[in-house]
């Protein structure tokens, strides 16, 4: 059993890119800071790094970490807060390690 | 009924007088360490919590929360739960309780549950705890204080411990010493001959059932000083400082052939704030002075209390990233914002990547 997971978990995370990881990234720094961390928020630090300009874009990178229960989106008084679970700080570990780089949000301030 | 929840509420717990006491754990092996009426193991299926405890990931907790639900939920009506705030396991599951107490419609005043929580020294202790600690306050205990369905909360401070270099059990049994002192109020009133007042087991329960603060303190009365200069030079250090009080209750004991007159004094004082307290003077041959116990009940909001324990979290971060400058040696001590020197500095270095494995960490994902 835990051989084919393994496997899909490296799968699953072969296919993620740049936005991905910046997602998980931001997500973590956040949290990490007692800040929240939302879909608009996203969708602003994606545009300005020229990622996407459109926040469908923004909802499909971000449903597709959900899906895979790499990310977590929880309703927090009218807002869609995003949070990494820990198979994503396991991803964003290993995509690290991989040598991605980790660009700076603008809305937490560089 | 007194029920220790995790580590420190599990060893607390057995510290204090009156009654059976509960505990309850998710390691099998801490739960058969301590002192107990009776024994409660909470089940984590990852394997983990079972293995190595709940390592400060107070989601474990929660988790062991489900497979206990009926049984404590029902055991907390009219008691009271001890627990750190800091760790894992104690404060998980003790989040569980007050969440679901801050949902009902109503409690009544005999089911009210009291907290006594135990904070970490900020700036001793390990960051997860004081970060555990700014949720668990802001959330949970919040919620329950707001919803008007707890009975008293107190606040124990870890600080003392550190300060004064104690050992955890020599630590632990003064915490019981003054809380011993302050739940004997209705058993003295009962034992000693009555003056005036009186504080019976039910006038003690109802005060308990308050979903305030409760901050007490225990001395010898000097009858000619001043109330204030008294509690000022008498606080107790176990507890955080009390805001305004709202409510007050008070034991005074004198000995054989003291003027229990005095005890007007300390009604004075508490007129003057607007505070009517309960009381009870007695007479306790044993003594050779007048001894008053002496509680306050305050409202200060939990994220007052919250922003102490985020200052001193922040104030830490920059002192680590004062030093790790100061390592570099790349600025000088006159530039303007360090902070943000550091951080760009960090991340030219390529610390970033480094940086957010521990970030990973510190917010228990990893
Ligand atoms: N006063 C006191 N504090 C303790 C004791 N043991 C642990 N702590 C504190 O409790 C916090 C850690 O939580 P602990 O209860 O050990 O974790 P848990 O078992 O996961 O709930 C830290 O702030 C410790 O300083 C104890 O015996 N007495």
């Amino acid at each position: 059993m835990e051989q084919p997971l393994t496997k899909l978990f490296d799968q699953q995370v072969g296919n993620l890119d740049q936005a991905h990881v910046n997602l998980l990234y931001w997500s973590a720094m956040a949290e990490d800071r007692k800040m929240r961390y939302n879909i608009t928020n996203a969708f602003d630090d994606l545009k300005y790094l020229q990622h996407t300009r459109t926040k469908q874009a923004v909802y499909a990178y971000i449903e597709a970490l959900r899906v895979c229960c790499l990310l977590e989106i929880r309703e927090e008084g009218n807002k869609k807060n995003l949070y990494i679970t820990e198979y994503g700080a396991r991803a964003l570990e290993t995509l690290v390690n991989q040598g991605y780089t980790l660009q700076p949000s603008h809305f937490l301030g560089g | 009924m007194l029920i220790g929840i995790g580590g420190a509420g599990s060893k607390l717990s057995s510290t204090f007088d009156g009654g059976s006491n509960v505990v309850i754990n998710i390691s099998e092996a801490e739960l058969n360490k301590a002192k107990a009426a009776q024994r409660i193991l909470a089940v984590v299926h990852s394997g983990r919590g079972k293995r190595e405890g709940a390592k400060k990931n107070p989601e474990i907790g929660k988790t062991a929360f489900i497979s206990i639900k009926d049984q404590l939920e029902d055991m907390v009506r009219g008691n009271t739960v001890i627990t750190s705030t800091g760790g894992g396991t104690g404060m998980g599951i003790t989040w569980k309780v007050l969440e679901s107490i801050a949902q009902k419609d109503d409690v009544p005043e005999e089911e009210k549950t009291t907290f006594i929580l135990v904070l970490p020294y900020a700036d001793r202790e390990p960051s997860e705890y004081v970060d555990n600690t700014i949720q668990f306050i802001s959330q949970p205990v919040s919620w329950a204080i707001d919803s008007g369905n707890t009975g008293n909360v107190f606040l124990v401070s870890n600080k003392e411990k550190f300060v004064n270099r104690m050992t955890e059990a020599e630590f632990n049994g003064l915490i019981a010493r003054r809380f011993n002192a302050f739940f004997q109020i209705p058993a003295k009133c009962e034992e000693h001959a009555s003056l005036e007042g009186h504080i019976d087991r039910e006038d003690f329960s109802l005060y308990l059932s308050k979903p305030y603060f409760n901050y007490f303190v225990d001395f010898d009365y000097e009858h000619k000083k001043p109330l204030d200069e008294q509690l000022a030079s008498n606080t107790n250090r176990l507890m955080l400082e009390p805001d305004t009080p709202l409510e007050a209750m008070f034991l005074l004991e004198v000995p054989n052939h003291a003027d229990e007159r005095m005890f007007y004094d300390v009604l004075d004082h508490f007129e003057s704030r607007n505070v009517v307290p309960i009381y009870a003077v007695v007479r306790n041959p044993n003594l050779q002075v007048p001894h008053l116990t002496l509680s306050l009940l305050y409202a200060r909001k939990p994220h007052d209390l919250v922003n102490d324990f985020i200052r001193i979290s922040e104030k830490r971060t920059r002192d680590k990233i004062r030093k790790s400058i100061e390592q570099h040696g790349t600025f000088g001590p006159k530039k303007v914002n360090l902070e943000q020197e550091a951080m760009k500095e960090a991340m030219k270095a390529g610390k970033k990547e480094d940086e957010v494995i521990s970030v990973l960490k510190r917010i228990g994902k990893l």
